[in-house]
């Protein structure tokens, strides 16, 4: 396994990162300080050291949860971090099931009726979704749906609803349920829903397109014919042999494509004005909050890595069967 | 039919290299024209680069410095089809039309500049690791390979905030971050001919490394390289609007993403023009290389059906 | 090989199948082509027709055409008739049903179950992703359901578990199939599948059927898997199985033995068999009669013996120049000069006149048409039409 390589690369690339920006410790500078002074602080913040003690104390600290000040949050990165990962995860796990779903669901009707009407909407779909500038897609949506309509509201959360109600998980809709109130779980859903769409959109095009591929091409196997001679229906010879093993494939795609989806939290956020990861980073990106920008992009690569990991597994014990049986 | 057997040997006569060379090249650009979205997104791009080009002569350039935006105090927010101000002002009192004419220009720049800076750095690491092979084949893969993990606008992002909002800082981290690919695929290629019969033939005749290089592995990478960087055009722009969007680059700057980020103040008291102007380009630009590099991996990858 | 049919003589064995003036075409860009063009040969009970020709000589798409497995664009059924007598019309004195008009309802009855298919490369006919059992049961679930409820579950079973017997349940029952009111019972049906399974892997020789139901695909060896899948097509007792060249894709050794096994189940169930094959040899060995086809069209077709110790067509003559010689590597046809014509939009003639050496006239003009000459054998050759056989030249002079 290189992922212990990996994740040292990644923490690597964040500390020069860290230190390329200037000195991290700029927040507890000022102007008025004298040389002494700053010496004072840079040594009490082990800056004198060499880089590779630098790095180590850096890492170590990290490992122990320390991951430095969050100067938009006032207060350390590992504090604020929970909440505002809640609300991210909640926003990015409703947009992964809509893309999972739908982008299936699409994928197999354009697939079973290849070169048809529903195929060919089927792929401009696919191809306005991959290139649908996320920020510019929220905006219309807003436009057309919270300005004009007025169906969607724009924020997590009604103030009033969201206070009424305990929050053990911090997530939105799971606590609402716990707490048995029903108000507060519609007010949680209704405020998910655009935001979902949004960043659901572009995974669903990717999905979509896997999909159709791997749908395509199990649907010219000889087994699918074969399947077809014995006297299955089409509907059964579409779910169960077709279908199933066109979704094989596609579940790489699904890993991969969290990586977009992660990325695109980062506009969805600032636009919708959710609560979450990506709106603190944007903020830290404006104000330049080191630790926040750093602290991400760490969190970011551990998860993606992670989730891809989780996928090559997942796909070589099913693959196990395709790969030795083609 | 003609019958099998028998058949003397053609007197045709024979192409040279060149010929050959530029035969094939008209075959496969006839049979990428075929397709009707392929070539609605080349026309697409035709058009944005010609505008790109001659945004100096459709508006008057903006003085002292054309790549900002005009302020107009006396027009502001003027909705679309406002005399003078088709697509609308801003709340500057900018011409929406005018940052998008200029914008397809920082647009065409970006995308150029750092394509090709991408494809550079990456044919050179990639050529290093697939020459050289051994332990600096190792290293050179696993930093692309840690570079790999991090998802690639957050990667960006990172490098342009730390080095603090401009728009050449977006051309950096950009430059910085997507040159990966090329290195694996040049690397791929050399790997690929290093394990090919014919090339002992070579080394046996004499031809040194570098010239392997430049008649086998160099000509066979043109194809996935040159798909990789049309799609790559249109990525680029989308991350590089979305780093100016959150705001990464100076304001009033006529870009489209910064555009749309000034513009998305005014939506909730209607004025949607402002935002959704600059986006649509966003799109279309994005659209029309996506169409183009799909349609060019059709011919000359068929075995990647991208459809 | 002797057939089953005790005691009858092969011209009065009633009928299992008739094409009649087949033709199947296909759109292409370059024009439509006519794979199949005008087939007509009878399938009698009990029987084994072997359908020889080189490939693209249209065999595969006049077999699939039986069970309506020609994908529809871009393929047509342009014109004639399949007719078929089941087993039971046979019995009750029924006329045929002619498989490319019934309704698709009743051709997936027929699939599987009157008319079976087996192909050529059993690694690719089987699912991957699921175990032999699971696939061959399909089989039972799809056309034995009935009888599976009637011995494994109680009389008058709910609706849910007709549902499930039938293959027809949804998602969400199931998930309900698993919890324990209707666990239980869905276990009883799936001893009772697996048994029937059993039994036809039995059949087939397999010695331990329970372990091959368990296993994968890939888990198994290549004679292994087609014995599986013959033993799936067989499940149902169908009263015509079609054979694409079942043995193409398997080792020589192992080839023998699968042939010899299709030809003793066939005698044991009385099925009859429609043989697809390039490999004259092969069909030598099992085939009672042999129809030879060229280019989309049936040039001759014959006894096995008339065929091969009296070929009359100048093109089974080149086949079976090919035969005897150790020359040529089996089953690859001589080099009769030329190629296979184009198929598009072809005009009348006879299709092999660019490469036969008797070639006359009429041949490049006119389509010619079956001509019976004596016993069960006849010949669609231009130089029969007199009936005057002896102008053709000797075998020998053709090697």
């Amino acid at each position: 396994m290189i992922l212990p390589i990996l994740l040292i690369g990644v923490s690597l690339i964040v500390f020069t990162l860290s230190r390329v920006g200037g000195s991290p410790i700029g927040i507890y500078l000022s102007h008025e300080m004298t040389p002494d002074e700053v010496a004072e602080i840079e040594e009490r913040f082990g800056l004198d050291e060499p880089l590779p003690v630098q790095y180590l104390a850096w890492a170590g600290g990290v490992l122990r949860g320390d991951l430095g000040w969050s100067g938009v949050s006032v207060a350390p990165v590992t504090q604020v971090f929970p909440d505002k990962l809640a609300a991210t995860m909640e926003l990015s796990v409703a947009a992964a099931i809509v893309a999972v779903t739908l982008g299936i669901g699409l994928g197999t009707f354009a697939g079973s009726r290849r070169d048809r009407l529903p195929d060919h909407l089927t792929r401009v779909f696919s191809v306005s979704g991959a290139s649908m500038p996320v920020f510019w897609f929220a905006i219309i949506l807003l436009i057309v749906f919270w300005v004009y309509l007025g169906w969607f509201p724009i924020g997590r959360s009604d103030a009033n609803t969201f206070a009424s109600i305990a929050h053990p998980t911090g997530l939105y809709t799971v606590d609402s349920v716990l707490a048995g109130n029903p108000a507060a779980f519609w007010d949680a859903i209704w405020h998910l829903v655009l935001p979902a769409i949004t960043l659901g959109f572009g995974t669903t095009a990717i999905i979509t397109r896997m999909m159709r591929s791997s749908l395509v091409e199990e649907l010219g196997e000889d087994y699918v014919e074969a399947a077809r001679a014995k006297g299955l229906p089409e509907r059964l010879v579409m779910k169960r042999h077709a279908r199933r093993n066109a979704l094989i494939p596609t579940i790489t795609v699904i890993g991969l494509s969290f990586g977009f989806l992660l990325q695109g939290t980062v506009v969805v956020e600032i636009i919708y004005q959710w609560p979450g990861l990506g709106r603190w980073l944007a903020d830290a990106v404006l104000r330049g909050d080191q630790a926040t920008i750093m602290a991400y992009v760490l969190f970011t690569s551990v998860l993606f890595l992670t989730v891809n990991l989780v996928v090559d597994i997942v796909y070589a014990y099913l693959d196990r069967r395709v790969v030795l049986g083609a | 039919m003609t019958d099998v057997v028998g058949t003397p040997l053609s007197a045709a006569p024979v192409e040279g290299p060149l010929a050959v060379r530029l035969r094939r090249f008209t075959d496969l650009a006839r049979q990428v024209l075929r397709n009707k979205t392929t070539l609605a997104g080349l026309i697409v791009i035709v058009g944005m680069v010609l505008v790109a080009f001659l945004a100096p002569v459709l508006t008057t350039p903006n003085v002292p410095d054309p790549y900002q935006m005009p302020r107009d105090w006396g027009a502001l927010n003027e909705p679309p089809g406002t005399p003078g101000h088709i697509l609308g002002t801003t709340s500057d009192g900018g011409d929406v039309l005018y940052g998008i004419i200029w914008g397809s220009r920082v647009s065409l720049r970006l995308s150029v500049i750092v394509v090709s800076v991408t494809v550079t750095i990456g044919v050179i690491v990639g050529s290093l690791a697939g020459f050289l092979g051994g332990k600096i084949d190792e290293i050179l893969m696993r930093i692309v390979d840690v570079f790999l993990s991090i998802p690639e606008l957050i990667f960006a992002l990172a490098i342009a905030a730390v080095l603090g909002p401009s728009f050449g800082n977006i051309i950096l981290a950009l430059s910085m971050v997507f040159w990966v690919k090329y290195a694996r695929i040049i690397r791929g290629q050399i790997i690929h001919v290093k394990q090919n019969e014919y090339v002992d033939a070579a080394r046996i005749t004499g031809d040194s490394r570098f010239n392997i290089f430049l008649k086998d592995v160099l000509p066979n990478s043109v194809t996935p390289v040159m798909v990789q960087a049309t799609l790559d055009m249109g990525s680029i722009v989308l991350v590089g609007a979305t780093l100016s969007f959150i705001g990464l680059a100076e304001a009033g700057l006529a870009e489209w993403g910064v555009l749309v980020s000034k513009g998305q103040v005014g939506i909730s008291t209607g004025r949607w023009w402002a935002s959704t102007f600059p986006g649509l380009m966003i799109f279309l630009w994005a659209l029309a290389f996506n169409l183009v590099g799909d349609g060019l991996r059709d011919v000359l990858d068929p075995k990647t059906e991208s459809r | 090989m002797t057939s089953p049919v005790d005691g009858l003589p092969p011209a009065s064995r009633p009928l299992v199948a008739e094409v009649k003036d087949l033709r199947v075409h296909f759109q292409a860009k370059a024009g439509l082509v006519h794979a199949v063009d005008g087939v007509s040969f009878e399938i009698r009970d009990g029987e084994t027709l072997g359908l020889v020709g080189e490939t693209g000589c249209g065999k595969s798409v006049t077999a699939r055409s039986f069970i309506r497995l020609i994908p529809s664009p871009p393929g047509v059924y342009a014109g004639g008739e399949i007719d078929f007598w089941s087993s039971a019309a046979r019995r009750k004195g029924e006329g045929p049903i002619d498989l490319l008009q019934i309704p698709q309802k009743e051709m997936l009855e027929i699939r599987g179950d009157r008319i079976a298919m087996i192909f050529q490369d059993p690694g690719k006919a089987l699912n991957p992703a699921l175990t032999i059992g699971s696939q061959m049961s399909e089989v039972l679930f799809q056309h034995r359901s009935q009888e599976l409820m009637e011995a494994a579950l109680e009389e008058d079973p709910p609706a849910i578990l007709r549902r499930a017997a039938r293959q027809q349940s949804s998602a969400l029952e199931r998930l309900l199939l698993k919890l324990p009111p209707w666990r239980g019972r869905m276990r009883r049906l799936s001893r009772r599948v697996d048994e029937l399974v059993a039994r036809a892997l039995t059949e087939t020789q397999i010695s331990n059927p329970r372990k091959i139901m368990d296993s994968y695909p890939h888990e198994l060896s290549g004679g292994m898997k087609q014995r599986v899948l013959i033993a799936q097509a067989l499940a149902c007792n169908p009263d015509l199985l079609i054979a694409d060249e079942p043995t193409t894709a398997l080792d020589v050794t192992i080839q023998a033995r699968i042939l010899e096994l299709i030809a003793e189940l066939q005698q044991r169930l009385e099925t009859s068999v429609l043989y697809i094959s390039h490999d004259l040899s092969l069909v030598r060995e099992i085939c009672d009669r042999v129809a030879v086809m060229y280019a989309g069209r049936i040039v001759e077709t014959g006894t096995t013996k008339e065929i091969f110790s009296n070929p009359l067509h100048p093109y089974t003559r080149g086949l079976m120049a090919a035969v005897p010689s150790a020359a040529h590597k089996r089953g690859e046809l001589a080099a009769i000069e030329g190629n296979v014509p184009e198929l598009v939009d072809p005009p009348p003639a006879c299709r092999f006149n660019s490469r036969c050496p008797f070639a006359v006239e009429i041949c490049r003009t006119t389509d010619p048409r079956a001509i019976p000459i004596g016993d069960e054998h006849s010949v669609a050759c231009f130089a029969y039409e007199s009936g005057d056989r002896t102008e053709l030249p000797t075998l020998e002079q053709w090697v």
